[in-house]
């Protein structure tokens, strides 16, 4: 009787969830972590809804990684606490004491590739794929399913080690994803690769949260970030700076509605000398072209084009929201 | 010049900031050359356990066992069989079994044979002891040859101090002798000069006869008449009685007298006129009597003559006899001692029983017998082997799987996997035992080709490898948690293993040591136990019961490890992931700065 009870109270909880808002599946709370004396993350404040692609973004030595690793509890938090809610049936739990249970609900690519060069495709996707138990049928299905999805299915009998990166990468995500787990936790898949692959595996990943499961990536690749991701976390000197869906990332950002660059064809310094004439908050001299904040969107740009028109310049001009490239700049300049 | 410097002072800088790499690099052949030099700094021979076997301890035996003692080997006595000692050397108890008889005393013609039992397996040790106790009991062998010749030459130097004595005693009993022969021919030539020869003379006996008839009736007679007178004399009134009284008593008296004369034929010549005037018969008798008395007396005359001269040449020869009889009394006695002087010395002589010059030259003889049988060095080196290559590939296999486990990408993918961490180490395990397992069969399989030995026995010897290997196995993932560096790891395995080879005993002797550390090793060293066990099952076909103790000390060993490597997991597995992640970490870092530096 305990079954049948069980299945239908998860039902019920599984449709009272999706009306009300999706599961979360797992949520930091004001969570830090410490190494030594050395402060890495502090008061983090994350969720990570099922079927989420969250995207976090940051510098070097931001705490990406350690963030990764405390969503995926291979962390303990030294402050504030990491719930899971893998078992809708007992409610949020700690993520990192409950681990050794929910193993099989996590998959982690680690920035590194994480198989045995010296075994084949085939033979490293099988090996950890029975670790996890998995019926012999259920398996072969995953790899095969796997090994379409990543084209890997012309090198599965290569050694890993023979494989390009790009390849070498696709294995490592689908040896993450061969049991099947709800969330997938990706630190860095695309560096090294070049941009066709870069969206190879974003394009593959889409895919695997198409299925239906969570994805968590953390990449410097802003780009692919903010074109595929639900939702996105910038972290910067150990917080997370903004966190949700890329409206609400931009939101603070668009007060003054725009950015305008610009791309100067004669000589830069000029230009910039008579930009700060107009109604402008900011100019951002990057080496290719020039960004400005407008106080007054209208006002700015009317200035610009008599200026223009004035001066007889040749100008590439590009009006549009910021970018989240542009917002990660904003942010780590500003601090 | 400058480059190969450059290179050379990188390559010590790494090796010096990396702790564990210096430990092993600088210290740990340091430390085995420390530990060997104060193991082995020693000449001695202590350590050596001679089992003695006699079935009584008497002085002889004692006295010997003293003399080993000098030479600081330790003595176990068996006094039931020696193969109790013969056993023992088997199970390592005592290296070599000496077997002496009850008594080192020589009696006879018989030298005493000494047995040693050595263990020939031992090959680095059965010539030192042997060597020795050949020395020692050849030495012993000198001292008792030397005391039985000392005592066959007392015996010949008494016996020929008794011979000169005697000598003496014998030129005194020959000059007495020669007295007493001198005396004897005196006394035959004074006794040939004495006449005894019988008087010839011619006389009636029946004269005397006739005389003593007719005269002692006569006598008689006469007596009556007289005691007639008498008594008419006395009854006569007669005034002067007396006077006739008185001749009457004389007759009476000359009348027995001649009657005494006549019956005793001892006729006096005083008496002889009275006779001769009373009667004429008598007196003819009594001529005829006293002619043949004359004839007599001269005949006594000339017997009493002889006799005195005779009775003169006895007393003369009595004391020639005499002396002679003590002279030769003397000889007597002097030859008597002479006699028991000479049984003495027979009896000292015959109480010299080592009459062999064999016996006497080497009274001891040594015997030895090896309590393993006969085979080349290979078979008694091959237990040793054995271990020797179960020992290095399990260390080595533990040190390496651990590490390139740990050094491997897939390390953090584990973690992740919904495993218990134990698995990894009892798979690692097992790799090991997989591998060992091929090697010992391949190992085993010549054997049973070249060493000819039977299948059967190996079995037991596969078992207690394996044994051995799962210790040596944990040992060296130990090691392989130990350490970072896959170098290092390799390093500190060779190092641990040869570290337990050299103090095993079979590259040198173990028993140089002293008690107390050997005592540690043999106790503590799981190559000097797995090398005691696969010797006692492959030499000595010893059963489980006697290699138990050895066994179950491997097995504690195994366990003891595998809780301290699953414990050490259990709490450094997570620090090798962090470390393993950080590493990564700061290559992957390192690459991203390098890419945009290019850029």
């Amino acid at each position: 009787m305990r079954g049948p009870i069980t299945f239908i109270y998860y039902l019920a909880m599984m449709y009272y969830k999706k009306g009300v808002e999706s599961l979360k599946l797992i949520e930091l709370k004001e969570a830090g972590k410490k190494f030594r004396n050395n402060q890495i993350l502090e008061n983090v404040n994350i969720t990570v809804d099922e079927g989420d692609i969250l995207g976090i973004i940051g510098r070097s030595g931001s705490g990406k990684t350690t963030l990764l690793n405390l969503i995926a509890g291979f962390l303990e938090p030294s402050s504030g606490e990491v719930l899971h809610s893998f078992s809708v049936t007992k409610g949020p739990r700690n993520l990192y004491t409950d681990l050794h249970k929910i193993k099989d609900q996590i998959g982690y690519a680690p920035q590194h590739n994480s198989f045995y060069p010296k075994l084949t495709v085939m033979e490293n996707l099988l090996h950890f794929g029975q670790l996890y138990n998995l019926p012999k049928a259920t398996l072969q299905n995953n790899i095969k399913g796997l090994l379409q999805a990543t084209g890997l299915v012309l090198h599965q009998n290569k050694l890993a080690e023979h494989l390009s990166g790009g390849m070498q990468k696709r294995l490592d995500i689908a040896c993450s994803l061969v049991h099947k787990p709800k969330i997938i936790v990706l630190d860095e898949p695309t560096a090294d690769l070049d941009p066709a692959l870069q969206k190879d595996i974003m394009n593959f990943l889409a895919q695997v949260n198409k299925q239906g499961m969570t994805v968590v990536i953390a990449s410097h690749h802003l780009n692919l970030l903010e074109k595929f991701c639900t939702k996105i976390a910038i972290v910067h000197q150990g917080k997370v700076h903004s966190s949700g869906n890329m409206e609400e990332i931009r939101k603070p950002y668009l007060k003054e509605n725009f950015t305008i660059s610009l791309t100067p064809g004669g000589n830069k310094e000029q230009f910039i000398s008579l930009l700060k004439t107009l109604p402008v908050n900011k100019i951002i001299d990057r080496q290719h072209h020039i960004i400005i904040h407008p106080k007054n969107i209208t006002k700015t740009i009317t200035g610009l084009l008599t200026l223009i028109e004035e001066e007889n310049l040749s100008y590439d001009l590009d009006l549009r929201r910021p970018s989240l490239d542009e917002i990660f700049e904003t942010i780590t300049l500003e601090k | 010049m400058k480059s190969l410097w450059l290179l050379t002072k990188k390559n010590l800088k790494l090796l010096v900031r990396s702790k564990t790499s210096a430990l092993v690099v600088f210290f740990a052949p340091l430390f085995i050359i420390l530990l060997l030099g104060l193991s082995y700094n020693s000449t001695s021979k202590y350590g050596l356990n001679i089992g003695v076997y006699a079935p009584s301890f008497s002085s002889d035996v004692e006295s010997l066992i003293s003399s080993l003692q000098e030479q600081e080997f330790k003595i176990v006595k068996y006094n039931t069989a020696v193969d109790d000692c013969v056993k023992d050397i088997k199970a390592g108890v005592v290296h070599a079994c000496v077997s002496v008889p009850e008594s080192l005393t020589i009696d006879g013609n018989q030298q005493k044979e000494v047995s040693f039992f050595v263990d020939p397996s031992k090959v680095n040790l059965v010539g030192v002891i042997q060597d020795t106790l050949n020395d020692k009991f050849n030495l012993k062998s000198q001292q008792i040859s030397k005391e039985l010749s000392g005592n066959l030459l007392t015996a010949v130097s008494d016996t020929k101090s008794k011979l000169e004595e005697q000598g003496t005693q014998l030129s005194s009993a020959k000059e007495k002798s020669a007295a007493a022969s001198t005396t004897t021919l005196e006394v035959s030539q004074q006794l040939s000069t004495l006449d005894l020869t019988i008087p010839t003379l011619a006389y009636d006996p029946q004269l005397i006869v006739n005389f003593k008839t007719s005269v002692s009736p006569k006598i008689k007679s006469g007596l009556a008449d007289v005691k007639d007178a008498r008594t008419a004399v006395e009854s006569s009134s007669l005034e002067d009685k007396s006077a006739i009284l008185s001749s009457l008593s004389k007759v009476e008296v000359q009348l027995k007298s001649l009657d005494t004369l006549v019956n005793g034929v001892a006729v006096s010549t005083n008496n002889n006129t009275t006779t001769n005037s009373s009667n004429t018969t008598v007196t003819a008798a009594s001529t005829s009597f006293l002619g043949a008395l004359t004839l007599l007396e001269d005949e006594l005359t000339n017997t009493k003559g002889k006799l005195t001269a005779a009775a003169t040449a006895i007393e003369t020869t009595s004391t020639g006899l005499s002396s002679t009889t003590q002279n030769l009394q003397d000889s007597v006695s002097a030859l008597e001692a002479a006699q028991q002087r000479v049984n003495e010395m027979k009896a000292n002589l015959d109480g010299q029983k080592v009459t062999d010059a064999n016996v006497l030259s080497a009274p001891l003889v040594t015997k030895i017998e090896k309590v393993a049988q006969e085979g080349s060095y290979l078979n008694y080196m091959f237990p040793a082997l054995l271990v020797l290559v179960v020992m290095f590939s399990s260390l080595l296999l533990g040190t390496t799987l651990v590490m390139m486990e740990k050094n491997s990408p897939a390390f953090f993918r584990n973690y992740f996997l919904p495993i218990k961490k134990g698995t990894f180490v009892v798979s690692t395990y097992l790799t090991t035992m997989v591998i060992t397992l091929i090697q010992v069969v391949i190992i085993l399989g010549v054997s049973i080709i070249f060493l000819k030995i039977s299948p059967l026995q190996l079995l037991p010897v596969a078992g207690a490898l394996l044994l051995s290997s799962s210790v040596f196995s944990f040992m060296g993932m130990g090691l392989g948690y130990m350490f970072k560096s896959e170098e290092t790891g390799t390093l500190a395995s060779i190092s641990t293993g040869s570290l337990m080879l050299f103090v095993s005993g079979v590259v040198l002797p173990l028993e140089t040591i002293s008690p107390a550390a050997r005592n540690i090793i043999s106790h503590f060293n799981p190559f000097v136990l797995s090398e005691s066990v696969i010797r006692e099952v492959f030499i000595f076909n010893a059963g489980f019961s006697s290699v138990w103790v050895e066994l179950a000390t491997l097995a504690g060993y195994a366990v003891g490890l595998l809780v301290v490597i699953l414990t050490a997991e259990y709490l450094v597995h997570k620090h090798f992931i962090s470390g393993f992640m950080k590493h990564r970490h700061l290559k992957h870092r390192q690459q991203e700065k390098r890419d945009k530096n290019n850029v």
